[in-house]
């Protein structure tokens, strides 16, 4: 028999356990509130990654796919991104998209914050680089960060650890930047490499995406999760949340959710804050409808689902003559931001990093080569393989997406969950300005990747699974009119409902959102500790 | 090990048989790089036993050669990158490049990568300086 479930009044209720969430947690148990945090995953056993196996690049693509809809594990529901050329990719379960992520773990930059001013398109946050600051180091310090100090593409910030190892691949792919004049340097990473805070080392073993089993990278189910549980909150796992409810006044008095038998529960709250990423969070405010709100909670701006950001990403890669890492080592090593901020000679605004790919697995090589016709099948299949294998490395750019209200999350009319609770749907078009930037990038890297030395080279844009950064849907603001939730991440209309992931981004940045999603979630929870005595007013 | 007994496996013999062609044609032998095909019968038994986990899409693309109406060696250059038989091909590779045999005529230890991990060479960090010289390329905000 398990513990019995106490439905007493949470002081506040946490649903999901991901990046966000587990540092909002972790942020708010030193108030000693009575924190609850509901996951509709379960605990991930980093025995069981993928890396442990022989058949580590099979279970990539089946149950430790990125695209939930592949997966399709307990924990995880379906999305409908038919009308999205860019398809989802999450994961379901505590510590969330930081199971599969990279460990790509980049800032914003101070112009970031301030897009509409400084190139009068999207909008400026109603905070800026200079107040986050802080959190970002203290969110650096329980990640673990690994880089180099010094980046001339970053106001100055402090690495905790020694960058990851270039490698051959680095090496190779930096030449062609130094070739050209352009930026690089060591990529920030959440992987450390060295010994840090209880977890060992990365041993190189190149499979970041599907979880890592050795526990160097950071994920928040090793890194924020533990303290915020020794601290004191209670993570509840297999809770699928329904709806919020909202009482007389208006305000939200809990969730009605599923639990691990799928009964429907309801846990009441004084506080809860969505911590679902940009499509699962505007799902649960969508689907929270009640006389007061036919439109879903938090919803009167009607911009809940609106302004879907993804990051269009190109992949460009190339095939060398000689030996490079393949499938050794981390996919972070180096990055460059030489288009990163708005260039007068371009026909686009705003810009995008490049970040190095080290090189792909025996499998993916193989995959790559057959599927694009560069291996043959026959006779002359194991020398083209061979003519690929350890020698493709190159780069993706991850280009700045801008805000467009026609790209949403909605409820789809007819696809549901296990326990029949609607599931979103996506619509996104790349914009003439993405496309461009993608466009822009494609020749960039070409040329850097041909003054390196490659021979030929794979492109492909945009990457159709790369639907990893899931933004904007909530966005923050201090117009009640042009946004969700305030300055600090409460809803306009509910004075107790908060957001903390990124669905409140006004902007998408061209870079990784994870650290900037935790720093945010650090910043609003902060706001919450401060202004505890009058929070509602 | 295959621990799938014949009488569970969905794939008919004539199924399994085109199966087996099929993958040695796509990936065959070398005598100069000493690996075996995929119609190996260690390999191949990977390959019908990892097919339960995607059947309907692997039937899909058998039945797709079978209904060709002619000998698979002979369909080979109309099928070579059909998106029929693009599950059959991902598959064969999957297996193929994770048997121990092949592994190591490219070089690799026939491991998984946990918990050994491997080397990666840590690089010449001394070629950030015409980086650094340039100075700050980020734009005040």
């Amino acid at each position: 028999m398990g513990e019995a479930v106490n439905f007493e009044p949470a002081d506040v209720l946490i649903i999901g356990a991901g990046a966000s969430g587990a540092t909002a947690a972790w942020n708010l148990a030193e108030t000693k509130m009575r924190i609850v945090c509901l996951e509709q995953g379960d605990w991930t056993n980093p025995s069981e990654y993928p890396s442990s196996g022989r058949d580590w690049e099979t279970r990539a693509q089946s149950d430790f796919s990125i695209n939930p809809n592949r997966r399709a594990q307990p924990g995880d529901y379906p999305v409908n991104d038919a009308d999205s050329p860019i398809k989802i990719a999450n994961f379901n379960g505590v510590g969330g998209g930081t199971v599969l992520y990279a460990g790509h773990y980049p800032r914003f930059h101070p112009s970031d914050f301030r897009v509409k001013t400084l190139d009068g398109v999207g909008d400026d946050w109603p905070i800026d680089y200079a107040t986050l600051e802080p959190f970002y180091a203290e969110n650096d310090r329980i990640t673990g960060v690994s880089g180099l100090s010094g980046d001339p593409a970053y106001p100055s910030k402090q690495s905790l650890m020694p960058p990851l190892p270039m490698g051959k691949s680095g090496q190779t792919l930096a030449r062609g930047f130094n070739d050209l004049g352009w930026h690089w340097w060591p990529s920030d990473s959440a992987i450390a490499t060295q010994p840090y805070a209880g977890r060992d080392k990365c041993i190189n073993l190149g499979a970041c995406l599907h979880g890592c089993a050795q526990g160097a990278k950071a994920s928040t189910d090793i890194t924020y999760w533990p303290e915020a549980i020794r601290a004191g909150v209670e993570l509840r796992t297999w809770c699928r949340v329904k709806k919020i409810e909202v009482d007389d006044a208006g305000m939200a008095s809990g969730v009605v959710y599923f639990d691990a038998d799928g009964d429907e529960q309801f846990q009441p709250a004084h506080v809860v804050i969505m911590a679902c990423n940009g499509v699962g969070t505007p799902r649960i405010l969508l689907n929270s409808t009640s006389e007061r709100f036919p439109d879903g909670i938090a919803n009167t701006s009607g911009l809940v689902g609106k302004n879907l950001m993804l990051h269009p990403y190109a992949s460009i890669q190339g095939i060398f003559e000689d030996e490079l890492d393949g499938y050794r080592g981390p996919h972070d090593s180096i990055w460059s931001q030489e288009f990163y901020e708005t260039g007068e000679d371009r026909d686009f605004l705003r810009g995008f990093t490049y970040e190095f790919v080290r090189g792909r697995g025996a499998v993916a090589t193989a995959l790559t080569g057959v599927h694009s016709g560069r291996i043959p099948w026959g006779a002359g299949h194991h020398a083209a393989y061979r003519r690929l294998f350890n020698r493709i490395a190159g780069m993706v750019s991850i280009c700045e997406d801008l805000p467009e209200e026609h790209n949403t999350v909605t409820l789809d009319p007819h696809l549901t969950d296990v326990h029949g609770i609607p599931a979103p749907k996506m619509t996104y078009t790349i914009s003439e300005n993405s496309q461009k930037m993608l466009d822009f990038s494609i020749d960039r890297a070409s040329e850097a990747l041909r003054a390196a030395g490659a021979l030929d080279l794979i492109v492909e844009s945009p990457i159709a699974g790369g639907g990893w950064h899931l933004m904007g849907t909530a966005r923050m603001g201090t117009d009640p009119a042009r946004s969700v939730v305030n300055e600090w991440g409460r809803s306009h209309d509910v004075r107790n409902l908060f957001v903390v992931d990124g669905s409140v981004f006004v902007t998408s940045a061209g870079v990784n959102p994870t650290r900037t999603i935790q720093t945010l979630a650090l910043y609003i929870s902060d706001q919450i500790k401060k202004r505890l005595t009058n929070l509602f007013d | 090990m295959n621990q799938t007994i014949a009488t569970d496996n969905p794939f008919r013999v004539e199924e399994q048989d085109i199966m087996r062609e099929l993958a040695g044609l796509i990936v065959p032998d070398s005598p100069d790089y000493a690996v075996p095909g995929a119609d190996d019968e260690l390999i191949f038994a990977d390959i019908l036993h990892s097919a339960l986990a995607n059947e309907h899409e692997i039937k899909s693309g058998i039945e797709y050669a079978i209904g060709l109406d002619c000998p698979l060696s002979e369909a080979i250059t109309e099928l070579e990158g059909r998106p029929e038989v693009a599950a059959f091909v991902s598959l064969v590779m999957q297996c193929y490049y994770r048997d121990d045999r092949v592994m190591e005529s490219l070089g690799m230890e026939p491991r998984p990568p946990f918990p050994e991990g491997f080397e990666v060479e840590e690089g010449d960090w001394s070629m950030l300086e015409p980086v650094q010289r340039r100075g700050k390329i980020w734009r005040d905000a």
